[in-house]
């Protein structure tokens, strides 16, 4: 357990569940973190990570009425996001709007757009569709699936259309496809639910137990991650969902979240509570591997695991790739502690970067060097110096 | 000279006699070669009563050392003619040879003369008398040899004069005898039919169609004429013999050998062959691939059998290739050009083939049977997984034996066929034997229901076996992995293999042991992970349950331990059963360490989670509590996820750590009220006992359970713990209570 690079870290200060990619900030790699703590003030962090990819910064804090059990930034506006919060037994879910001028202002509130409060059990989780504008929200509670319509301009939303899911299946979360805006698929204790928006029904089902946690692929349309307790981490091609296309021994104990990559798929990121956060590339589906490179990785083959980061100290439940630079995650333990981690790339431009990338100080700590594309001639040479060098995780996607 | 011919007789010994006297030569060197023998027997040929048959006799003869370009028609009287002048002209030799011998004697005598002179006068007189007295004869001689030569002549002419008037005669006997040959001939013909018949009745088709053949030309030229009659009658009977013996080629019943006969018989009778030729190739190829349902019969018949009749496959086998292989020979030898060697040895190559996969498939099968035969009786009460695991282990082990030895017995049978393929064979076990392991490999995923793209339509059966014996059949198997992994493969197999090396491998070895280890020892720990997982799978439903189940925000007092903990525990005792069962006891035993550490770390820890818990409630404390136990975490985090290993402790440790901390990770998923607090504080309290008695490393789970109750008292709104005394009371109660419900596992 052994190689992960040092992460680019931060403090909260309390303990925390949940941090979300900005995807609207096309300027800056940032995220929003919100704690979970029972009896303080919360808050919600807005981070940045710096120009220069060596710290992160706070960009904005926001005191929150009650503790963040699910946070979700909006994905066509940066100042948007919403939150899930319970205290004792009191919850809801909100739409929240960070202040225009929060850099001036010494103690900036959060605007509170619009409330979903037509919840009557615990709420699960605030879904965006991840890509694009739309006015639709879709909201998880225990037994139902909510579609608001928001008006971010009026500051109003409102239930479109509800469903339950159904007696004695108690949904935990879900993700909506990115490839399609009217598909969402829900989890539950024992199966995994596919449904159609438009008309509100429960299209498909895959029965597999204990999912903990579900990604839809954002580059591969019907490929879908699902993270469980026991069992790991599976792939499923939404074309044949008898059996899982693949499967990943997952972590030493529950595996709390999977995330894929939003710009290289096969790239997936897991966070679990055995404290580590697990990188696994998926080997090519049979039949379609477009740009496999010249050099094969022999580790690859067998062992799908990249690296393993397992600098933390308690169990991992945040995680996001930043969708600006897809090389980038975010990564926060229940200790209340972002950490972003950089895989260093050289990019699609060539020899010239990775050469420097090879020879900089920075690979001499143990990074991990992603390469996408074909290895330019006059850098297989210093490829080989790479073992001397002591870096042992090299991947060529 | 006539006159001289005494005197000089008579000087001429009295010479020699002198001479012999002189030098002694021998006496009797001259005319001894006058044999009269020559003549009698020349005579005796020439006499007109002589045997036809010795006559043909020395025709023969003579026909070799006749000169070249005489008239054959001549021949017989030059030759008598000849005889008699061979003997002449050898006569002629000889005289010549006394001649010249005389001359040398006669120079010789001059030499010794000479030499004599000398010494005595009166002997050199009485030597040039003589000499002068043999020159005399010498040329007597001369005249007589003329005498000589006119008897010959005139003997000559007298047996030319025998010879014409005996040509005739001859002639006329020769004729007869032709004769006589063309009336046997006919005779014959006319006689065919008859015999052709009897030969068709008796079976003796050879001789039949000898016969016919023998006929064949003379029905060509005079079939239309004279022998019509004699013709159809024997066409017809050849029309039989031709129907017989294509019937005896095509009949299974006759032996190859009389079959090939037929074939060959209807060749000369310049049937067509062609037709029949791939006819009979039909035929063969036929009877190859029946001779291929054989063998694959015997590989079934030696797969279906039971043990018992295993050793004697083998045996079958080979007896049947030897059989088979023979039968080959024999039509090998008749048809050449069917290239039967060539079609039986692909034949034994598949048969053979199909006979190793088969074998290899049944064994795989025999082990997942023995696997599932127990461990898949629910309803049997008193089944053991020792039992299973041995009965597998054995059955791995002896079948794998089992198939080496029938092979080798095949190859030690020297048989021909087989000697051929001796390479292939020992490649294909060697092969066999690795994919029998790669896919007993499969067969265990399989079982284990972790393979579901195999099990795609088993896998609701396998479903409905319930968890409990999935989970301990998975058990089996991590161990079963382990054994061939450590034992099965390097010592017996691998063992057996280098034995009985060969030397034919073209591309190396086909088995590679140390592959198969190391596919083994993944799946082994795989199945152990597995099993593992799903133990704590299905503890976590129970914990699950009993989180998810009450309103922990509006819980009440805590007035007993929960019954859950009996069902933790209770699944717990179980596993630790199981386990106890098939895998080894670990080497580090755990009194050991009580003794040492463990009770140290409970006794140090009590106090200090009090202290925690006291000093939590104000923000400065409990931020320094967090310190503290980040650090204590960081410290022990690798303790917490060690890697499973075969021991009874380590499976059961594991267990016991990956649910403690499914019960921090359910416990922070809730708030609590002090209550509910109040109610897990008791709880773990109660647990801690029997916990640290099952599980090995009493630190880890002290430290795990210290784990729960503070992840209860950050998730409590008012997290005021139970008095020690009030929870002592309470475990007390409960322990009171157990003790009375079940006294006998007490």
């Amino acid at each position: 357990m052994q190689g992960g690079s040092s992460g680019i870290g931060y403090g909260l200060k309390y303990q925390a569940r949940c941090i979300s990619d900005v995807k609207a900030d096309t300027d800056h790699t940032s995220f929003l973190t919100g704690t979970l703590s029972l009896k303080e003030e919360n808050e919600v962090h807005l981070i940045r990570l710096s120009s220069g990819g060596s710290e992160l910064i706070c960009e904005g804090l926001f005191s929150h009425p009650s503790e963040i059990w699910d946070l979700s930034s909006c994905p066509f506006d940066q100042r948007i996001f919403s939150t899930v919060f319970s205290s004792g037994e009191t919850y809801g879910a909100a739409i929240w709007q960070i202040p225009e001028l929060y850099g001036q202002l010494n103690s900036p509130q959060l605007e509170r757009i619009a409330s979903l409060d037509a919840h009557t059990c615990k709420i699960k989780c605030v879904l965006w569709w991840p890509s694009g504008r739309q006015d639709k929200l879709i909201s998880v509670d225990e037994e139902n699936l909510l579609l608001w319509s928001l008006d971010s301009s009026r500051k109003a939303a409102q239930v479109q259309s509800k469903e339950s899911a159904g007696m004695l299946h108690y949904l935990s979360g879900g993700a909506w496809d990115p490839h399609d805006v009217n598909a969402v698929a829900l989890t539950c204790d024992s199966a995994i639910q596919f449904w159609d928006l438009r008309t509100m029904k429960k299209e498909n089902t895959i029965e597999h137990p204990h999912v903990r946690n579900i990604d839809y692929d954002s580059k591969k349309k019907h490929i879908l991650v699902t993270a469980e307790d026991e069992s790991g981490i599976h792939i499923w091609d939404l074309r044949m969902p008898k059996f899982p296309a693949q499967e990943f021994s997952g972590h030493s104990h529950w595996t709390w979240t999977v995330k894929c990559n939003p710009e290289y798929d096969r790239l997936i990121l897991s966070a679990g509570t055995d404290s580590a956060v697990n990188l696994w590339l998926a080997s090519a589906p049979s039949g379609d591997n477009p740009s496999e490179s010249l050099v094969e990785s022999p580790t690859r083959q067998s062992n799908p695991l990249l690296n393993s980061y397992t600098d933390y100290e308690d169990s991992v439940y945040g995680l996001a790739w930043s969708s600006r630079e897809p090389w980038i995650f975010a990564s926060l333990s229940y200790d209340g502690r972002p950490c972003a981690f950089i895989l260093e790339t050289c990019g699609h431009t060539g020899g010239g970067r990775i050469s420097e990338a090879i020879s900089s100080e920075k690979m001499k700590a143990n990074s991990l060097v992603l390469w996408y594309g074909t290895i330019p001639s006059h850098c297989k040479t210093l490829l080989a110096d790479f073992e001397f060098i002591g870096i042992h995780t090299i991947y060529f996607i | 000279m006539g006159n001289d011919d005494l005197p000089m007789d008579e000087k001429a010994k009295r010479m020699r006699d002198l001479l012999s006297s002189f030098y002694s030569p021998d006496p009797s060197m001259l005319v001894s070669n006058n044999s009269p023998s020559k003549y009698a027997s020349l005579d005796a040929i020439n006499t007109p009563s002589f045997d036809p048959d010795q006559y043909m006799n020395l025709l023969t003869k003579s026909l070799v050392t006749t000169v070249n370009g005489l008239d054959p028609d001549q021949s017989m009287n030059l030759l008598v003619q000849k005889s008699n002048l061979e003997g002449l002209l050898q006569r002629h030799v000889e005289m010549a040879a006394e001649i010249k011998n005389l001359d040398t004697d006669l120079q010789m005598l001059n030499v010794f003369s000479w030499f004599s002179r000398g010494t005595n006068l009166e002997h050199v007189f009485i030597y040039n008398s003589s000499i002068s007295r043999m020159n005399s004869n010498i040329v007597g001689m001369e005249a007589n040899m003329e005498q000589l030569l006119e008897k010959i002549m005139s003997m000559q002419s007298r047996s030319d004069g025998v010879n014409t008037s005996l040509f005739e005669k001859r002639e006329h006997i020769e004729k007869l005898h032709r004769t006589r040959n063309l009336l046997c001939k006919v005779q014959f013909i006319y006689d065919l039919p008859t015999k052709l018949n009897k030969c068709i009745k008796s079976g003796a088709y050879a001789d039949a169609v000898r016969f016919y053949t023998g006929a064949a030309p003379i029905f060509k030229a005079y079939g239309d004429s004279s022998f019509r009659d004699c013709k159809r009658a024997s066409e017809e009977a050849v029309l039989t013999i031709i129907k017989n013996l294509q019937g005896k080629i095509f009949s299974d019943s006759e032996s190859i050998q009389s079959r090939a006969e037929a074939v060959v018989l209807l060749k000369r009778l310049d049937f067509p062959v062609d037709s029949l030729k791939s006819q009979l190739l039909e035929k063969l190829e036929q009877f190859l691939s029946q001779l291929q349902l054989e063998q694959c019969e015997t590989a079934n018949d030696s797969n279906h059998s039971n043990e018992p009749s295993n050793q004697g496959n083998a045996e079958a086998t080979t007896h049947e290739a030897s059989v088979v292989w023979t039968d080959v020979l024999l039509i090998d030898e008749v048809l050449p050009e069917a290239g039967l060697a060539d079609f039986s040895l692909e034949a034994a190559h598949v048969a053979i083939k199909q006979y190793v996969t088969s074998r290899f498939s049944h064994l795989i099968q025999d082990i997942s049977d023995s696997l599932t035969a127990q461990t898949g009786e629910k309803d049997g009460e008193e089944y053991s997984l020792l039992v299973t695991l041995e009965a597998s282990k054995k059955t791995v082990v002896q079948g794998s034996m089992d198939i080496l030895s029938d092979f080798r017995q095949l190859l030690d049978d020297k048989l021909d066929l087989l000697m051929k393929l001796k390479g292939y064979i020992i490649d294909w076990v060697q092969e066999g034997f690795q994919n029998f392991f790669r896919s007993l490999d499969d067969q265990f995923l399989f079982l284990s229901g972790k393979n579901e793209t195999v099990s795609q339509d088993q896998g609701i059966t396998d479903g409905l076996h319930g968890e409990k014996v999935l989970a301990r059949l998975v058990l089996v198997l991590a161990q079963l992995s382990v054994f061939i992994e450590k034992s099965a493969i390097p010592r017996e197999i691998a063992a057996s293999f280098s034995g009985g090396g060969v030397q034919d491998y073209k591309h190396g070895p086909a088995f590679i042991p140390g592959e198969i280890c190391r596919i083994f020892r993944s799946t082994g720990e795989k199945f152990l992970h597995l099993c593992v997982n799903m133990k704590t799978q299905k503890i976590s439903v129970v914990l699950k349950k009993r989180f998810t189940t009450p309103n922990w925000v509006k819980h009440k007092e805590p007035r007993e331990v929960h019954m859950f903990v009996d069902l933790f525990l209770q699944e717990l005792e179980a596993i630790r059963m199981e386990v106890k069962q098939i895998l080894p006891q670990g080497l580090v035993h755990r009194h050991h360490r009580s003794e040492s550490t463990g009770s140290t770390t409970s006794s140090r820890s009590n106090p200090l989670r009090d202290d925690k818990l006291i000093r939590s409630n104000t923000p400065k404390g409990r931020s320094q509590l967090l310190e503290t136990h980040l650090a204590k975490l960081f410290k022990q985090k690798l303790d917490i996820f060690t890697k499973v290993e075969y021991t009874q402790e380590s499976v059961v440790t594991t267990i016991v750590k990956l649910c403690l901390k499914s019960f921090q990770e359910f416990v922070r998923l809730q708030t609590f009220n002090r209550s509910g607090f109040q109610q897990i504080q008791l709880d773990i309290h109660f647990l801690r006992t029997p916990l640290k008695e099952i599980a090995e490393d009493e630190a880890v789970v002290d430290f795990l359970l210290d784990e729960v109750i503070v992840a209860a008292s950050e998730r409590c709104l008012d997290p005021i713990p139970l008095e020690p005394p009030i929870l002592e009371k309470l475990v007390q109660a409960k322990l009171a209570k157990s003790k009375e419900q079940n006294p006998p596992t007490a």
